[in-house]
Formats: structure tokens, sequence, C-alpha cells
């Protein structure tokens, strides 16, 4: 069974629409389908119009968050809520082309866990959306190794078994593709998709995304590869701070007794001191994560979720 | 009494203020069967009320159940819920000061709106002849509250609420909390209202604290600012902080560099210190970030990022209009 999952915010206007597309790309193929739609805690009809245009029709579900969690809990709710053994990811704002949908599907049957949808000809402005989302993205690619070239297309197909090993929170639906390699070893390719520009509503992203998505970024690269040996990335900090350190009560002595007590050496002191302080801190830290990580494995057994049976 | 006739749990905590109790309880009883609810109480106290708690024998044979328990130590109010709890049998629960805040009459607005669909109904005292100062505290208090937590909350520390026991059991009640839990609520997306009810002419007195309350009621609102805003990215909170640092001190520094290749000798300029500390704070202010994402995901598979409100589930063998359901009621009210 094939499961769409659209989360909602304020998209009254795009509902119909979007329903009219989805029901046409997939009135061709022979795999049932339900579309989840999840409303993240709408203010405007949004609901009404689902309940409108879905009524009786029994492939369309609706999931109703509390609140406006934000789009990583409103894609969470839909992936808990599932029944299909394929899960396709797609904006509710029709900037996607539901028509690519048997596309995914059937490159995601040749044996790919993960594929991801990338917009060939974006119907976006250069400066505000593309050129950010270019930077963006190689950014991503350098950091995470994972190499897709549009993070940002939500247009995406996902074997269920990869969605289930992983739990999004934060804003970590942007990064579901390097989770997934990161904590379950999906395997991914891509495949140009249609994109369209909006066509009601506006974006729900302001300039303020940069900073989330750096802050993001840096903890999907120490959660990638420290998060089973976190003492190796604050010991490690930790070592350059006191070599620093070290090098900066050299200089101290060495201005010391090279001027013979003519100019103070308090100031690389005072410096040399800083980076000792910040040293045993980076440690401290390290073993703290560390402690918490013990706990954690202590009451869940993590190593068997990266293992995946391999027909014989 | 029988427990599964109890509809709601008055649990009083008795941790400063005290007040004879027995014409408290008398008072708020009358009312809540007035308005036809059936009710126990628990009362909870610190130690050294025992002389308070003595009196509450007569209680044996009313209408209504009254347990009492004394705390082995002291816990404070926020304590004394907590261990009441595992006592209560009603589905809703209201939380009462061991001092009388609100008129007995306010209560049963407050539990007629948890019965109505609100996951919790907290008071807001109104009077005209409160007095000048006390309002301006809880004004400047309300509104530091609001800016820093969200939330269209008038009177935090009212104390005052009614609240559904399963939700009550999924909030933080620890700490000094217990006057933060309709903030805590609304960022785990149960439905609050702020109710409002007539202030008792005993609550209406000028009162002073010591400059020590202050200082910890504005700690507590910086806790619950953190835990309501970025318990889930605390990157995102030492991130920013320690960016700004470090970037005030690279600029130092570098300013410093270019001095140095101008020529001139940096090795005991104050401001090398200044850069070098304000670099340091900022890395360990990244670091902290670290640990919490840590924390974070180490904790993110107990629990879920999100709250249902209703949902329409849709048997596949089977036509069923996508409605939403109901809220989700456990209340067994009759």
């Amino acid at each position: 069974m094939l499961s769409i999952v659209v989360p909602m915010y304020n998209e009254e206007a795009s509902v119909g629409p979007l329903l009219a597309a989805v029901r046409e790309a997939l009135a061709d193929i022979t795999e049932p389908w339900e579309l989840l739609l999840v409303d993240d805690g709408s203010q405007d009809g949004t609901v009404a119009a689902v309940v409108a245009h879905a009524l009786n029709d029994d492939r369309v579900r609706l999931v109703r968050l509390a609140r406006n969690f934000g789009q990583s809990a409103a894609m969470q709710a839909g992936f808990d809520h599932v029944r299909g053994d394929v899960i396709i990811t797609m904006d509710g704002d029709l900037q996607n082309d539901p028509r690519d949908i048997p596309l995914l599907t059937a490159r995601l049957r040749e044996g790919w866990d993960i594929v991801a949808g990338y917009r060939a000809r974006r119907q976006d402005f250069l400066v505000s959306r593309r050129l950010p989302s270019q930077i963006a993205n190689a950014l991503l690619r350098r950091a995470t190794g994972v190499n897709i070239r549009d993070t940002g297309c939500s247009l995406k197909a996902y074997r269920r078994d990869i969605i289930d090993r992983l739990q999004l929170y934060s804003d970590f639906h942007r990064f579901i593709p390097a989770l997934a390699v990161a904590v379950a070893g999906a395997r991914i390719t891509e495949i140009p998709v249609r994109h369209h520009a909006r066509r009601f509503g506006q974006s729900k992203y302001g300039i303020s995304r940069v900073f989330k998505v750096m802050a993001d970024l840096i903890t999907l690269i120490m959660l990638r590869r420290f998060r089973e040996r976190p003492l190796q990335l604050f010991g490690f900090a930790g070592l350059g701070a006191l070599l620093a350190g070290g090098l900066a009560a050299a200089v101290a002595v060495f201005l010391e007794v090279e001027s013979k007590g003519a100019v103070s050496g308090i100031t690389m002191t005072a410096v040399a001191t800083c980076l000792v302080v910040l040293s045993g801190f980076l440690f401290l830290a390290g073993f703290a994560a560390e402690a918490m990580l013990h706990t954690m494995h202590e009451n869940e057994q993590m190593a068997g979720s990266l293992l995946t049976e391999v027909p014989v | 009494m029988n427990v599964t006739t109890v509809h709601v749990s008055l649990v009083i905590t008795v941790a400063e203020r005290p007040e004879p109790l027995v014409e408290f309880i008398a008072e708020y009883a009358a009312a809540i069967q007035q308005a036809g609810y059936v009710a126990e109480f628990v009362v909870v106290a610190d130690p050294g009320y025992r002389n308070l708690l003595g009196v509450l024998d007569g209680f044996a044979e009313s209408a209504y159940s009254v347990r009492v328990f004394e705390a082995a130590q002291t816990i404070g109010e926020t304590g004394l819920l907590r261990a009441a709890l595992p006592f209560c049998h009603g589905d809703i629960i209201v939380i009462l000061p061991g001092y009388r805040r609100v008129m007995a009459s306010g209560i049963a607005p407050l539990i007629d709106r948890v019965r109505d669909g609100a996951a919790m109904a907290t008071a807001r005292r109104v009077s005209p002849s409160e007095s000048w100062q006390n309002r301006l505290r809880r004004g400047a208090f309300n509104l530091l509250g609001r800016q820093l937590i969200g939330g269209a909350f008038f009177d935090l520390s009212s104390g005052v609420r009614a609240v559904r026991l399963d939700a009550l059991r999924e909030l933080p009640v620890y700490g000094d909390f217990l006057r933060f839990l309709p903030a805590f609520a609304r960022r785990d997306g149960f439905r609050v209202e702020e109710v409002t009810v007539p202030q008792h002419p005993d609550d209406l007195r000028p009162r002073t604290y010591s400059p020590g309350i202050y200082v910890r009621r504005l700690i507590d609102l910086l806790a619950v600012f953190f835990l309501v805003r970025f318990r889930e990215k605390p990157l995102r909170f030492f991130g920013l902080i320690g960016a700004s640092l470090s970037g005030v001190g690279l600029l130092i520094l570098a300013s410093l560099l270019v001095s140095r290749l101008g020529g001139q000798p940096i090795g005991d300029r104050p401001l090398l210190v200044l850069g070098v500390l304000l670099l340091v704070l900022g890395v360990q202010g990244v670091a902290l970030g670290l640990v919490g994402e840590i924390i974070v995901f180490a904790g993110s598979r107990q629990r879920k990022p999100y709250r249902l409100t209703s949902m329409a589930l849709a048997p596949a063998a089977s036509v069923v209009p996508v409605t939403p359901l109901p809220e989700p009621a456990s209340l067994a009210v009759q």
C-alpha cells in the first residue's frame, strides 16, 4: 500500500486542488493508496476544507495536531499513522506535482530505500530562494556526505521500515535522508520532479531560517559522527585548547625570560589560563555526554535497529 | 464514600500562609456540592502544620471524604501536589493553595470548563478593591511571563486550577513549576483556558516578599522560558549565545592581529585577554548546546513531538466520511 503524507498549515485554498490532483495522478495505479493529511494546528478553514472535499472517500484520512507543532512533528505524526509499506511525502501548497508519485514508487521498487525528488526547473526567485537553497544544499552535501542535490524538495519516497527507525523532532524533516543514512544506512537515489510556483497563501519561512538550519546542521553532523562517542569530539577539542593554552604559557615564559622581566607576561598567562580552563570544561562536557549515552544504552538496545535483514 | 462516585478531587497544598482548614474546606465543599459535583478533599502539608491538620478529624462523618497527609520533609507546593496524586480518585483535579485566594463560588466554573473540553482551566482573580501593590506585582510578573513564554496568561500565580488527571500526569510536576503548569500544558498541546473568578477578600491585603523571592521567581521564569521554547533544540539557544560571544571575541582578536601586523606589540594588551575570554565562553556555550542535543536525541524515542486533538481513521474496507472525532473524553462525570 502507498501512503502519501502531507503536512498542512493554513492551506485552506490548496486542499481542494491538491485532493483533485492526487486522485487524478493515482487513478491508473493498481496499488491501493491512502492520503494522510496532517493538519498542523491550522487557524484557517483547512480542516473544514478537508472534510468538505474528502467526504465519503475512505482513502483520505485526517490527523489533527492540537496546536502548531511544526513540520517535523507533523510529518512524524503522519509517519506514526500510515498503513502503507511505501511512504511518499509532499508539501500541501501544490508546489509538488502528484503526477511524479508513480515515478518515485517505481524507482523505489527497484530496490532503493529512499528516492528523493529534485526540482528540475524550479519556479522560484533566484536571489531569495534558489541561491540560498543551492548554498545550503552544497553545505549539507559536504557536511553529511549524502549526495542529494535538493534537500528542500519535500517530494520523496521512503520504504516504511527505514522511516520506522527514525524519530523526527525539532526541524529535522529537512534532513530525513541524511538521518536515514546515519541511523539506518539507507540507500538513496534521485529523480527529477516537476515544480510549480506557489498558487495560494504565503511561504511559512523567513530569513531566521538561516541560523536555525545552520544550528540543525551542526547538530546533525555531531549526531552522525559522534552520537556514540561524544568524548572523542569534546576530547579532541579539549586537547586542542590545552595545546593552545600550553603555547600561550610558553610565550608568556619566553617574554619574561627574553626581556629579563622588562616585558610582563601577565596577559599571555591570563590567555593561557582561559584556554586551559576551556580544555577542562570540554573534557567535563564530554564525560557528561558519555554518562548520558551510557544511561540511554542501559535502557534501550539500539544496535538492532541498525541491521537490515538480507534475503538469502 | 464510594470512590467510584467521586467526580472531583480537591488537592489542598499547605506549604505557607496556613489558615484554619475546617472553615476553608467546609466553605469550598458547600460550593462544590451546590454545583452538583461529588468531591473528595486531599490535604497535603509540609511538616510543621500538625496543629492545623489535627482538627480535620471532625470530617470523618461528613458527606465528602477528607484525607490528610503530612510530608516527611519540606517539599513545597509542587512536591505536595505530586505526592497527593496517587490518592486522588477524581478524573478532575482541583489544585488549591492552603489559603483562600478565590471565592469558593469560583471553583465550579473551572470544573465546568474542563468538563466542556479544556484540559486545564486556570483561575484569573478579579477584584476592584485589591491593593495597587499586589496588582502591580502580579501585572509585572504576568507581563514578563507572556513575553518570555508566550500564551495569554494574566494570572499565572493564582495557583487555583482545575485539570484533567490524565493531562496532569503528563506535565512536569516538580521543582517550583506549580504556577507554570498552564504554560507547560499549552506547550504540550493541551487546551488551557483562563477563567475569571472572584478574588477572596483575604487575598486582597497588600503583601510584601523578600528580595530573594523575586529573584527566585525570575529564575523560574527563565527556566520555563528555556524549557518551553528550546526543549527540543538546545543548540539554538546555547549556539546563539555562544556564537555571539565568540563573534565579538574573534572581532577583538582580529583587530589585535591587524595591530600586530602593523608592527605593534600585543603580548601585554589587556584586550587580548578579553578577546580570548569571550572566544572561550562562546565555545563553552556551543559545547553545552551540543551536550543538550545529545540528551534530547537520547530521549527522543521516549516522547512524541506532537499531540493529536482528534483523528478520523477510516477503515480500509469501509466508506467513512472524513469527520474529526470529538475530543477524547475520559471524564467519568455523570
